[in-house]
């Protein structure tokens, strides 16, 4: 081993620190209820305001990891201190993951006010991992103010993030918001703010009116903004309509994180008694008996989530 | 040692200025599809760059994937790198073009192993799996 180290290997221990931690919330047990509990020991004690989280979801291959590194390096210019959090799938056959998104956010490796991870989605088979909101909060008592949570682009209603984020931003493609895509709402109904990305390309304006008139029919419709990620064009715009939209909604904190993350928890536990039952025949053995009406069906999903 | 739940997290590295991706994204994907979590950081990164995203990623093993002769400078950095990090314990290994009479030099520098063309994902992921070092 080295011995004292240089501010460099220092500023690398502190990162590994809590890189380790997110590992040791990703495996869960009493270990991670441990270091949940000191992040929120050592946040109650801490002055300042709470870390704004925001969501980042929409289609695959719109601009999200682009759009995020660009409004990171923004923020960062502001002298706020950024972490990144993205979430890619796990191959349900594998159990593996190609978590991919760093390879469009530049990396700046002398800068200790930015952290990034990639976290897979492991078993909760949605478009967040489980251990999300348990992340999030290690990374705020780490001491940054804004991060960002890139989902999976499912193009689906996604509950975890809107549990967790005190925003939610959908990032569309040039060609999104179609009507029928609109009104299917799912995504944009849960959306604070919507971006239409890659407005380089020709059709971004379009896109940008389509959703506007789509949304303008519902309530409290979200504001539709353009940029081109790639080119810079409307980054720093789109963060301060993020930051107005979260004072606006005054909805975030702590207390929406730790909710958020016991209700990973339990989507966790029911997840796995499930997987323990099919895997032991528990399962088949129940739906057999009550085919056969030799056991009643009330009772038996309470006796699956029992183990 | 317990036996391991989660699986065995792998950042597949690009260092220095060499566009040959092929055989690195044959590997991000090979190994995945064995199970692992698989970081990949894309083309022309430096070798602080490929630091500093194995200590956030927390990787268990930084595969360095080099195609353009620059390997004997470059490999033996990113070790001296993990290790003023603390994290010694991670698994340095590479692949691509490297010369048979440049291996010595770098398994002393320590890289663990070096697997040239014609590997197979299987050989390669089974490697993996015997040598991490961490639980
Ligand atoms: C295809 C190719 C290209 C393509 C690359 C396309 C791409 N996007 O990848 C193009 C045409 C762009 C190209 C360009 C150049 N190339 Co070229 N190219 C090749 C070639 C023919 C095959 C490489 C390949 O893709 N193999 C298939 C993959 C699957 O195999 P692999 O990368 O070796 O990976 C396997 C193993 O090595 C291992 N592995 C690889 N990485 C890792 C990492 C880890 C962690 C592990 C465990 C294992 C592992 O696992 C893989 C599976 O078995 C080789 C010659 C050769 N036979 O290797 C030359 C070669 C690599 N190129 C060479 C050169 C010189 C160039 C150029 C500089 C100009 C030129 N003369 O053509 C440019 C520079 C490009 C750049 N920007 O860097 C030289 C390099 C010489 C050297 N290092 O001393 C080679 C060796 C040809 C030669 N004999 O001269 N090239
Ligand atoms: N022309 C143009 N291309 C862009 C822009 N933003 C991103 N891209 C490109 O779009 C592709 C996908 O970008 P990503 O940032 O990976 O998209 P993503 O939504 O994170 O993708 P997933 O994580 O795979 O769902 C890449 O090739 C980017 O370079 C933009 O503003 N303009
Ligand atoms: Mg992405």
């Amino acid at each position: 081993m080295s011995d004292a180290p240089s501010p460099r290997g220092a500023a690398l221990r502190s990162a590994r620190e809590l890189a380790q931690a997110i590992s040791s919330v990703e495996r869960g047990g009493a270990g991670a209820d441990a270091l949940i509990q000191e992040a929120l020991a050592q946040l109650a004690t801490a002055t300042g305001p709470a870390a704004r989280v925001i969501g980042v979801t929409g289609p695959p291959g719109a601009g999200k990891s682009t759009l995020v590194g660009a409004l990171a390096d923004r923020a960062r210019e502001e002298g706020r201190r950024v972490a990144i959090l993205a979430v890619d799938p796990s191959s349900a056959v594998s159990g593996g993951a190609l978590l991919g998104d760093r390879v469009r956010v530049e990396e700046r490796p002398d800068d200790d006010g930015r952290f990034m991870r990639s976290i897979a989605t492991r078993g909760s088979g949605r478009s967040l991992s489980h251990a999300a909101a348990a992340a999030s909060l290690l990374i705020e008592a780490a001491g940054f103010d804004l991060l960002f949570i890139e989902t999976v682009g499912a193009g689906q209603a996604d509950l975890g993030i809107v549990r967790l984020a005190d925003l939610v931003l959908l990032v569309e493609g040039p060609e999104g918001g179609d009507e029928v895509q609109a009104m299917k709402a799912g995504l944009l109904e849960s959306a604070d703010l919507v971006v239409v990305n890659k407005g380089d390309r020709p059709g971004a304006d379009r896109a940008v009116e389509r959703l506007r008139s789509g949304l303008a029919l519902g309530a409290d419709a979200p504001e539709v903004l353009l940029t081109s990620a790639t080119e810079g064009s409307g980054v720093t715009e789109l963060l301060r309509a993020l930051d107005a939209a979260a004072l606006r909604r005054g909805r975030g904190g702590r207390v929406r994180r730790v909710a958020a993350h016991l209700a990973a928890a339990v989507e966790a536990r029911a997840a796995e008694r499930l997987r323990a039952a099919e895997a032991d025949g528990r399962l088949e053995a129940l739906a057999r008996g009550i085919t056969d009406g030799l056991r009643p069906l009330s009772g038996a999903v309470d006796e699956l989530l029992q183990g | 040692m317990t036996e391991r739940t989660a699986p065995i997290r792998v950042l597949i590295a690009k260092p220095g200025l060499d566009g040959h991706d092929r055989g690195a994204k044959v590997l991000a994907r090979g190994l995945r599809d064995e199970g692992f979590e698989v970081i990949y950081t894309g083309i022309r990164r430096t070798t602080e760059a490929i630091i500093a995203a194995a200590i956030e990623e927390d990787v268990d093993v930084v595969g360095c994937s080099i195609l353009s002769g620059a390997h004997a400078t470059l490999l033996p950095k990113v070790v001296a790198g993990l290790r003023e990090a603390g994290a010694a314990d991670v698994l340095v290994v590479a692949g691509g073009i490297i010369p048979e009479e440049d291996r010595v030099g770098l398994e002393a520098a320590g890289i663990s192993a070096i697997f040239g063309p014609g590997s197979t994902i299987a050989e390669i992921a089974m490697y993996l799996r015997a040598n991490v070092r961490r639980p």
